[in-house]
């Protein structure tokens, strides 16, 4: 019912900011969103919403021009998202872990007129010498340091606040029109923009919609940063279906996002590999899973999760919570595919089939289609498909061509039409003549069910080309190494096996609770020059 | 006592995290809202915490209100030994 009501009142042409406003209309006086002290209505947050546009046009912003948002999670992240948007301007997310030389860097590429960000990130911008970029002003939540002598103006947020105008701005919006420009993480290489246009989001909101069957009886935990594609859809959803956010910063300390979690009768928890890892083993879920009676279902997408982690999630969550594997990418809007729950048991390693408008391919290395069961790297077409990467037509050409988007990720289809990741191309390491792919590495010590999480990287070596070393963080510190490598002995052939474990008490990540591999790498260096 | 913990646990923030720098550190300082410490820096904690002062650090311990500053950190530590 709630699914059809959610189209029918969908504006033609339909933008991302309208869900918001159809939400504020139809639901004005539920609460929208919750953090710590917040407890915001759809109301508030589009009539806030509407006076940042309003602001941002005084202050000279116009259709196309880029404004970052430099900010944690928060309910002012969400009015500036969908007030930026208003405007017909493009929403340039940072990630948190920008320190001020990838700033610079990539405040140089956006240009952008506006950044609004907050007083944690202050000296930071400061160090990042924006006088060098387009920069027209800055607006900071509760600012600290002195901003003087700089060739733009600096607002503070609550002094925006009392602009009188709360009309939403009358502007003509294509659905083709760039909304927003989410930056991949690039550890290997410059970050790329990827422009999204309205159309591409909303497609793949609504698609996202349908399949997990969200209503405004959702509310949502959500842990996941909102610069992230994947958080950032978190919020979309919810808000297409006038569901509620509950905003957690803290999942550092797992046993409040699980407390949170059952006061307030949350239904979803969308979470990366490494969110269920802690989970399972470093909060109180399994002692709790009883008392989570609201939750619906939990999602997983960010990566290949082990079949160890699939497996304990299943059997410590309650049978009435599902379990909904995704696949997906920046340059997809977020989503591609997602795992059935009814498939889970059977198909567990799968990440299913993709959305019902979006078409996946399994492509040899000549672009031809390979039939099923073999590998290829996989190809996804869709309204979802970005634009392309900002500024960088070469870039661009390299992964979009009449097969769709290239995803760099390694798959096969089987044949009952589920699709499998097999590894990425660029995590692939040469080791004397072999093509290791460390993913299945690491599946084999995961499944030793003695460890927590685990990357396993390839430091150069002049004889051959790459040394295999596994960085592993352990479920228990007094683990005995040579079980370990026994294991690997048994299971991997001579070529495949790590040359050297590494423990350590946690790997690196980033913001998205991604593995950081470059860390790790450097995390090995460090040790070699102690 | 309360002292002497707290400049334990400050001396191990500082040297790790802050890499000698601890001009920013006050005794209420958020590491997670701050930017000083994330998911990965809550567990080296947490084993700095359980080695040096011999205590266990539950699962349903690692709160905020335990950990995230070093008034509450010495606070916790106090309770537990």
């Amino acid at each position: 019912m709630e699914k059809s009501t959610r189209k029918n009142n969908c504006h033609i042409p339909c933008l991302i900011h309208h869900f918001l406003e159809k939400s504020a209309q139809l639901f004005p006086d539920k609460i929208a969103l919750i953090h710590e002290n917040v407890r915001a209505s759809y109301f508030q947050i589009n009539t806030a919403a509407d006076k940042l546009a309003c602001r941002l046009i005084d202050l000279g912003i116009k259709p196309g021009d880029r404004v970052a948002i430099f900010l944690d999670n928060c309910q002012e992240y969400v009015i500036s998202y969908y007030g930026i948007l208003k405007t017909g301007a493009i929403a340039a997310p940072l990630s948190r872990d920008l320190k001020p030389d990838g700033l610079r860097l990539l405040l140089g590429k956006l240009r952008p007129k506006i950044i609004i960000s907050e007083r944690k990130f202050e000296r930071r911008l400061k160090a990042a010498d924006l006088d060098a970029t387009d920069l027209k002003a800055m607006i900071l939540l509760n600012p600290k340091i002195g901003w003087k002598d700089v060739s733009f103006q600096v607002l503070a947020w609550d002094d925006l606040k009392h602009q009188d105008t709360a009309l939403p701005p009358d502007i003509i919006i294509e659905e083709s029109s760039p909304a927003s420009i989410i930056f991949t993480s690039g550890t290997t290489g410059t970050p790329k923009g990827v422009v999204l246009s309205h159309k591409n989001i909303v497609s793949n909101t609504e698609a996202i919609c349908d399949y997990l069957q969200l209503t405004e009886n959702d509310v949502q935990m959500v842990v996941l940063p909102f610069f992230y594609v994947m958080g950032k859809s978190l919020l979309n959803t919810h808000f297409a279906a006038g569901g509620t956010i509950v905003i957690n910063n803290t999942f550092a300390y797992p046993a409040s996002v699980v407390k949170q979690m059952i006061d307030e009768k949350v239904t979803g928890f969308s979470g990366v590999p490494s969110t269920y890892t802690y989970l399972l083993h470093r909060s109180p879920l399994a002692s709790k899973a009883d008392q989570l009676k609201s939750l619906r279902y939990c999602s997983q997408a960010g990566g290949h999760m082990s079949l160890q982690i699939k497996q304990q999630l299943r059997q410590i969550l309650p049978p009435h919570i599902k379990i909904y594997i995704m696949y997906g990418a920046t340059e997809a809007s977020a989503r591609i595919t997602f795992l059935e729950p009814k498939h889970f048991e059977t198909k567990m390693e799968s990440i299913g089939k993709p959305l019902a408008n979006v078409r996946l391919y399994v492509l040899d290395s000549n672009g031809k289609e390979v039939a099923d069961g073999q590998r290829g790297e996989l190809a996804a077409v869709g309204p979802n498909i970005m634009q392309g990467y900002w500024q960088e037509p070469e870039a661009t050409a390299s992964v979009l061509d009449l097969k769709g988007y290239h995803t760099g990720d390694q798959g096969y289809r089987d044949k009952d039409g589920f699709y499998y990741l097999a590894g990425r191309k660029d995590n692939m390491l040469k080791v004397g003549g072999h093509r290791i792919n460390p993913m299945e590495i690491e599946d084999v010590l995961m499944a030793t069910d003695l460890v927590l999480e685990t990357a396993v990287v390839g430091v150069p070596d002049n004889l051959l080309g790459h040394r295999l070393i596994a960085v592993i963080a352990p479920k228990d510190a007094s683990v005995d190494i040579n079980r370990i490598l026994r294991i690997c002995a048994e299971k991997l052939p001579k070529y495949k096996q790590p040359s050297e474990l590494k423990l350590v008490r946690g790997l690196p990540k980033k913001s998205s609770g991604k593995i950081d591999r470059y860390r790790c790498l450097q995390m090995l260096e460090d040790i070699e020059d102690m | 006592m309360m002292d002497e913990i707290k400049a334990k646990i400050r001396a191990f923030i500082v040297e790790n995290f802050l890499y000698g720098e601890d001009s920013e550190l006050d005794d209420d300082t958020s590491f997670l809202g701050d930017g000083i410490i994330d998911s990965t820096g809550i567990l080296e904690l947490v084993g700095f915490l359980e080695e040096t002062f011999e205590i266990e650090v539950d699962d349903e311990e690692l709160l905020p209100e335990n950990l995230d500053s070093l008034d509450n950190v010495a606070a916790y530590v106090a309770r537990k030994i």
